[in-house]
């Protein structure tokens, strides 16, 4: 049966789909503006600095450890599911088929960075060393292939293995990939062919027991499932995923602001909303990021405009995404059936927001203070708050 | 109590389930059986109101869900067949909860759980959250919220899976204190020795339609069958549609 690979490109197609979806909303956040603006920071940094930098600075060993840390970082991506432990069982034989795809696409997935950490290198290897352009070049070929050789090791490794202890693995193969780049980078080519060597002798011998050995389902799909909950907790802080609920924490210490709700049924939606909010690790410290974000800026800028428009924008996007949060829900939740009026969770989670705006408000004040109209910026955030919840559209409940 | 009059409906435009009619009076308990995909969960939906019929109307206490929706609410209570709870709150948040909604006071909130927990045998897990709570645990808190209440109908859906014999005792031993008092209950199960044992009546539902409807003696005589199980009647119609 040949129709593996037609698997393998059916679950990319879908796989990709998935990941797009989700892309474009951190692209379009607010993450987005500030990693332009922090790259264009850190590029004028670096590029002021090797006017600067000494000859002595050890950039061989530098650019080989980051690249050799980044190489060794192999984790194939297999895209197994579940049900495959029971659907793909009979089909044993040809999952190499299966198997030579996914690691082709972990290759080409992960070689860009360790490439484009490289590229970045490039200009402090001309300014500190005295490479010939065609050695740095022979540098980027040589990375790829330990790249290439990384991924089919660490995949060999955790079949054998099932997983188990693949933090020796890494660090023997990154002592080696360090020490090959090195080599390289000092041209010594018998070295760094040496340590190629050694690195194929090694996926070799992981190899042979390979075939003799069942497929670990069990661990591939743990992995995999372990990777994509990582993907959508990280596009969680930008849209709300589906398929996550966020970890809980009972954080006791909090338990105070429980005191704002009393014991009737007018308060039954702020009793069920301030504690989803207090122990739901996305929501809670979606405020508290966004609120460290505030008091840095307030404790190291002294331009009052731009606190101000900075505590504006920043109101604005954690009111808009706790609204959001709070509001909308993909699943039947008991509270839906409760003989209480419609609109009670949204003044609740008003009401909630309200009181964490306005400790956001102050806390940002107490920063600021010194500075020519320190409390602007706490008027500004509760003022933004409120409009932002007024005028913003509420989200749609679907059961 | 409960009138449910030639209701169509389900989740799409097609219709799962077709001119439902029957009714609950009070203090009775009625079983609602039918295999898997009969239209049992959509029929149960309809009446909490997460689905709106197509055709047809459903009155609770009188009211439909439209007219009055906190009266129509506040006049049952309902056990899901997976348990749906809130994993950020312990189980003596969700009695609160549950108490604040219903506008139990704090009084009779700790003299109805006292009772529940004692029943369930549940008093040392106060403060425990629904993720260390089997499925089994988790069922008995969905059991223990909706008999906080006391409402005049319980919509029961699958209750005897995953609950142990004592469990499953101690449902019963609620369901019979409540139906004394002049509660009603819907229940659907698959478990039809239990539903034998303890319905006043039966509603078989079949592909979205009720087939028969009655006490064991006028399904028995409706089918002919005298001295026949629920088991035996069940599958007698099953098999008397597979003919047809």
């Amino acid at each position: 049966m040949s129709n593996l690979a037609e698997v393998w490109s059916k679950r990319f197609e879908h796989y990709m789909i998935e990941v797009q979806k989700y892309m474009r909303f951190v692209f379009t956040g607010h993450l987005a503006i500030v990693i332009v603006f922090a790259i264009g920071a850190l590029g004028f940094q670096y590029s002021q600095w090797l006017q600067v930098v000494s000859s002595n600075f050890p950039a061989e060993w530098l650019v080989a450890v980051v690249v050799g840390i980044i190489v060794a970082f192999s984790r194939p991506v297999t895209l197994l599911k579940e049900p495959d432990q029971v659907y793909l069982l009979p089909l044993e034989k040809q999952m190499p088929i299966y198997f030579r795809k996914a690691l082709n696409w972990t290759f080409w997935s992960q070689v860009f960075l360790s490439a484009i950490c490289y590229l970045i290198a490039i200009p402090l290897l001309n300014a500190v060393t005295e490479l010939e352009s065609l050695h740095i070049w022979l540098g980027l070929l040589f990375i790829i292939i330990l790249k290439y050789i990384n991924v089919q090791t660490e995949f060999h490794y955790r079949y054998v293995n099932r997983g188990n202890f693949i933090a020796f693995d890494r660090i023997a193969r990154m002592a080696v990939s360090i020490l090959a780049v090195q080599a390289i980078l000092s041209v010594q080519f018998w070295w760094a062919f040496l340590y190629i060597l050694l690195l194929i002798v090694y996926n070799q011998s992981l190899k042979k027991k390979v075939i003799v050995q069942p497929i670990p389902y069990e661990h591939f799909v743990k992995l995999e499932q372990n990777r994509m909950m990582a993907f959508y907790r990280f596009a969680n802080y930008f849209t709300d995923v589906p398929h996550i609920r966020g970890a809980i924490k009972r954080r006791a210490w909090l338990d105070i602001i429980y005191k704002f709700v009393l014991f009737n049924k007018e308060s039954t939606q702020s009793y069920l909303v301030f504690r989803t909010f207090v122990r739901t690790n996305d929501h809670f410290y979606l405020w508290v990021r966004l609120t460290a974000i505030l008091v840095i800026v307030a404790l190291t800028i002294d331009i009052p405009v731009v606190l101000w428009i900075v505590a504006g924008a920043l109101s604005f996007a954690t009111t808009i995404q706790l609204k959001y949060a709070l509001l909308s829900s993909s699943d039947f939740r008991m509270d839906m059936l409760f003989p209480i009026k419609e609109n009670q969770r949204k003044k609740a989670v008003q009401k909630l927001l309200r009181i964490f705006m306005i400790i956001q408000g102050m806390l940002v004040m107490l920063c600021a203070i010194g500075q020519p109209y320190f409390f602007v910026p706490a008027i500004i955030i509760i003022v933004m708050n409120e409009l932002t919840f007024n005028l913003s559209k509420d989200p749609v409940v679907h059961v | 109590m409960l009138e449910v009059k030639d209701v169509t409906g389900g989740y799409t435009r097609k219709p799962v389930i077709k001119d439902l009619n029957f009714s609950i009076g009070q203090g009775e308990l009625v079983g609602l059986i039918g295999l898997n995909g009969a239209g049992k969960s959509t029929t149960i939906k309809h009446i909490i109101g997460t689905l709106l019929p197509q055709k047809g109307e459903i009155r609770l206490n009188g009211v439909t869900l439209n007219e009055d929706i906190e009266t129509y609410r506040s006049s049952f209570s309902y056990i899901p067949e997976t348990p749906v709870l809130y994993d950020e709150l312990t189980l003596k948040e969700h009695l609160e909860l549950t108490a604040m909604a219903y506008g139990i006071d704090q009084h009779t909130l700790k003299e109805r759980s006292g009772k529940l927990l004692e029943e369930f045998r549940m008093e040392k897990r106060l403060n425990w959250f629904p993720s260390h709570f089997s499925k089994g645990m988790k069922q008995k808190v969905m059991i223990m919220c909706a008999f906080l209440v006391k409402p005049s109908l319980y919509i029961i859906d699958e209750p005897f899976v995953g609950l142990d014999p004592l469990g499953i005792q101690s449902l019963l031993n609620q369901m019979t204190e409540r139906k004394n008092e002049g509660a009603s209950v819907l229940m659907s199960t698959h478990v039809l020795s239990t539903a034998e044992k303890h319905c006043d009546r039966i509603i078989f539902l079949h592909e979205g339609r009720v087939r028969a409807q009655g006490t064991m003696e006028d399904l028995r005589k409706a089918f002919n069958m005298p001295n026949a199980t629920l088991d035996d009647l069940y599958i007698a119609m099953t098999k008397e549609q597979h003919n047809e």
